[in-house]
């Protein structure tokens, strides 16, 4: 990473990285075979890697914590930063496609841990194409609560099948999801909130969460305010499309 | 079912098996004309070994073995049987039914007694990989874009003129080739391999025209392309033992 003395990447005062030096393009072609490691399974995942201080050595027991949260597609990591705190006890990672936002992410980490002791310990980053590997990451019913946050439209209708919320990869994100795990999809694009909300719908693994369950969840509050994205829809006075799912045992079930 | 064990265990030895007659010509042939690329020559037994059929390229022999003579093949829509390379071909676990597919996106379902087509399937992509369920009521494909389609046999009349039939998408791993499909012994899975190290098995369900979304597990483990699974039944393993090879020059062999 090249520090410059003159316009240092990480702003000295508060030693979070500043966001112009990690500028990338909103668009990353999750299609081609870009080249990051990925765990063989998900015993293999690193956890002294992401959570050093929780887990000082990367040999995990079978009862150590494993992640709960994932923000797929996670951005410059605004979500996850406000989830840190909300459930200190949890342990959360995003994945991001593009490497330069995800060098930022790691770094905003490194940051907040440094002048947050104690906070922040159950954050990290990993660069990955979650559309491919996340069987890789998380074990059968492993998620309690998985966000897709202002996903990619896809416009094109011969590109709707890049979209990160489709009826076949949503078998894999039930797979993942433990029953009663809850998923969260926003969008400002309409067209794209009536695709999710409708392969959600007709999911057999997912049913809709009811307005009082909607209202009680502190989490949704922070899908249309938390993330850069959200606030510049806000900002914008736009229009926000939220679909919130709950992973279910399907009715005729003989193995769970 | 000692039959079947056995048959089940040689096609995996065959396949990797150049002692046929087809298969060295083929050889040579490769060698002289290295710039062009010849479709892996595949064989496959009836479960009980009352024909072999063998692909080459485009052709598509069947032997019968218990008349020690050769089957001419009936395909009223006209043409030997396929237009390019097949690249698969499966006999169905009730001995009735056998199904070819590759390059020319058709697949065809035979009848082992006729030997005639009794339905032909267009498929949108090339086909990689076949399989037909226990019972013979449905024929499942996969396609070049990681789709698994499944297409419905209604107790075929072997009199009737051959159907053109509709396929409906079953699954989807996601923009990979599917290398192989397997149903599982006892009809209750079915298990796709891919060319991303990845083998999923799914619930195959009731309905399957409706979809498989009820993924059960993911087996990893392997570092390179999964080629091909086969199913073993031994005493201690009524439901059977699921054995994957891949380019990773492994095999690995895993419990229901």
């Amino acid at each position: 990473m090249l520090q410059n003395k003159a316009n240092p990447t990480i702003n000295k005062s508060t030693g979070l990285p500043r966001k112009r030096f990690y500028r990338a393009r909103a668009h990353s072609n999750p299609l081609s075979d870009s080249h990051f490691p990925v765990p063989l399974s998900p015993s293999h995942v690193d956890y002294s890697l992401h959570y050093p201080r929780l887990f000082p050595s990367s040999d995990r027991s079978d009862g150590s914590k494993k992640i709960e949260f994932a923000d797929i597609g996670c951005g410059f990591g605004g979500l996850l930063i406000s989830l840190s705190t909300l459930f200190p006890e949890t342990l959360m990672i995003g994945m991001e496609l593009r490497d330069k936002v995800t060098e930022y992410v790691k770094e905003r980490i490194l940051g907040l841990r440094v002048a947050n002791p104690g906070q922040y310990q159950n954050v990290s980053v990993v660069r990955t194409n979650s559309m491919k590997y996340i069987p890789n990451y998380f074990e059968k019913g492993q998620l309690s609560k998985m966000f897709f946050l202002f996903p990619d439209p896809h416009f094109k209708e011969k590109n709707h099948r890049r979209r990160v919320i489709s009826p076949h990869l949503l078998d894999e994100y039930a797979y993942v999801l433990k029953v009663g795990g809850i998923i969260y999809t926003i969008t400002d694009v309409e067209e794209l909130g009536e695709w999710m909300k409708s392969c959600l719908q007709n999911h057999l693994m997912f049913e809709p969460l009811s307005e009082t369950e909607l209202d009680a969840d502190p989490v949704v509050k922070l899908l249309s305010t938390a993330t850069e994205e959200g606030q510049k829809v806000a900002r914008n006075g736009g229009q926000t499309f939220q679909a919130v799912y709950r992973r279910i045992k399907p009715a005729s079930q003989e193995n769970s | 079912m000692e039959g079947a064990q056995m048959e089940d265990f040689r096609i995996e030895e065959c396949e990797n098996d150049n002692n046929t007659h087809e298969d060295s010509q083929m050889e040579e042939s490769e060698q002289n004309n290295k710039h062009v690329e010849v479709a892996p020559a595949l064989i496959s037994v009836h479960p009980t070994r009352n024909s072999v059929a063998v692909a080459v390229g485009s052709d598509l022999r069947v032997f019968n073995l218990l008349e020690d003579c050769a089957v001419i093949l009936v395909d009223e829509a006209g043409g030997a049987s396929h237009n390019d390379s097949i690249r698969g071909i499966k006999y169905g676990a009730n001995g009735k039914l056998f199904v070819s597919a590759g390059d020319d996106k058709l697949v065809k379902v035979w009848s082992t007694e006729s030997w005639r087509c009794i339905a032909t399937v267009c498929s949108e992509k090339r086909v990689s990989a076949v399989a037909i369920s226990n019972d013979g009521l449905h024929v499942c494909f996969a396609d070049k874009f990681g789709v698994v389609w499944v297409v419905d046999l209604p107790g075929v009349d072997e009199t009737q003129a051959p159907l053109n039939k509709k396929a409906v998408p079953l699954l989807a791993h996601y923009c990979s080739i599917i290398t192989s499909l397997e149903f599982s012994p006892d009809g209750h899975f079915i298990v796709s391999a891919d060319r991303d190290f990845k083998i999923r098995v799914t619930v195959f369900p009731k309905k399957p025209l409706d979809g498989a979304h009820e993924v059960q597990s993911f087996c990893l483990g392997h570092t390179e392309f999964v080629s091909c699974l086969a199913f073993i039944c031994t005493p201690d393993s009524p439901q059977g033992i699921l054995v994957s090879g891949g380019g990773d020059s492994t095999v690995s062999i895993k419990n229901a």
